[in-house]
């Protein structure tokens, strides 16, 4: 699977993570690594409402953790409809373990810079989300309601990297 | 005010938009002979339409298509819908004529504009 493994290289690119894995993407583990980047966003959010005190920062953490938290519970009332379970594959383990390393350099800043790592990760992050959804999973999935909500997922997480880049414009954070 | 179903609002919406585009007039939208709903939905993160014409006492109903929650809010907060959920909508009754740009509270990038006309007097 070249492209998965090219993926996961950007993965690893983003996040500084280390990791080896070539194995093919089924519908399971789509989802799995789908919800995962989804919950991981989260968790950043919580991080962001925990440290930023600057309004626009706090109103997209804010916007994540209610969007995000849309898509999955759609995901999950699908999982449950097809009664199937998720697939844990070396995808959602790269993107888990960058996020934890990412978090952790997070939690190491505050104000300004804080609000430039967080806002510069999140854009990255989406891109790199976005790019994995359209290029390889909706065209390698095979159930169509699982690609019924990536498509619609797609939609949500393209405008989170159009708020990501404005806010990253808006902080100045590249000056 | 006539009370319609959530059907019948899509279909009065359809309907319009059809009588609309076979007599080839452009957007905005406007409602009259009587007092009506006026469908907007919500899908792409965008309202459509982006700009309605209703009268005095029409009222405009908010139906979201997206996974995301979204809001109807006046920019200058005299009215709101709250969140509405996928699948969900919410009505309001507009009485006083003016224009009434708003957006989403959640996701400020989508802009629409309603126009409340005076309702004629017969």
């Amino acid at each position: 699977m070249k492209t998965l493994t090219l993926l996961i290289g950007l993965a690893v690119a983003a996040t500084g993570v280390s990791a080896q894995a070539d194995e093919a993407m089924n519908d399971l583990k789509i989802a799995h690594t789908a919800y995962t980047a989804g919950s991981l966003d989260i968790r950043y959010a919580h991080l962001a409402l925990a440290i930023s005190e600057t309004d626009a920062v706090r109103e997209f953490a804010q916007t994540m953790i209610r969007d995000h938290s849309a898509v999955n519970e759609q995901a999950g009332e699908l999982i449950a409809e097809l009664d199937v379970t998720p697939q844990d594959n070396a995808l959602s383990r790269a993107l888990v373990e960058g996020a934890a390393a990412k978090r952790a350099e997070l939690t190491g800043l505050t104000g300004v810079n804080f609000d430039c790592a967080y806002a510069t990760n999140e854009l990255g992050y989406h891109q790199l989300v976005n790019q994995t959804v359209a290029e390889t999973f909706i065209p390698a999935v095979t159930v169509e309601p699982l690609k019924l909500l990536l498509e619609d997922a797609l939609v949500t997480f393209r405008a989170h990297e159009a708020h990501a880049e404005h806010m990253v414009a808006d902080l100045q954070c590249a000056s | 005010m006539r009370e319609l179903t959530s059907l019948t609002r899509r279909q009065f919406g359809h309907g319009l938009g059809t009588v609309l585009a076979l007599t080839g007039l452009p957007r905005p939208l406007r409602a009259h002979d009587g007092t009506h709903e006026v469908m907007v939905r919500i899908a792409g993160f965008a309202f459509d339409p982006p700009e309605i014409e209703i009268l005095a006492g029409d009222s405009v109903t908010w139906i979201n298509g997206d996974l995301a929650p979204h809001t109807a809010t006046a920019r200058d907060g005299s009215w709101e819908t709250g969140p509405i959920d996928r699948d969900g909508e919410f009505t309001i009754t507009f009485d006083a004529p003016g224009t009434y740009p708003y957006v989403c509270e959640f996701h400020p990038q989508m802009q629409a504009t309603i126009v409340v006309r005076p309702k004629a007097v017969d």
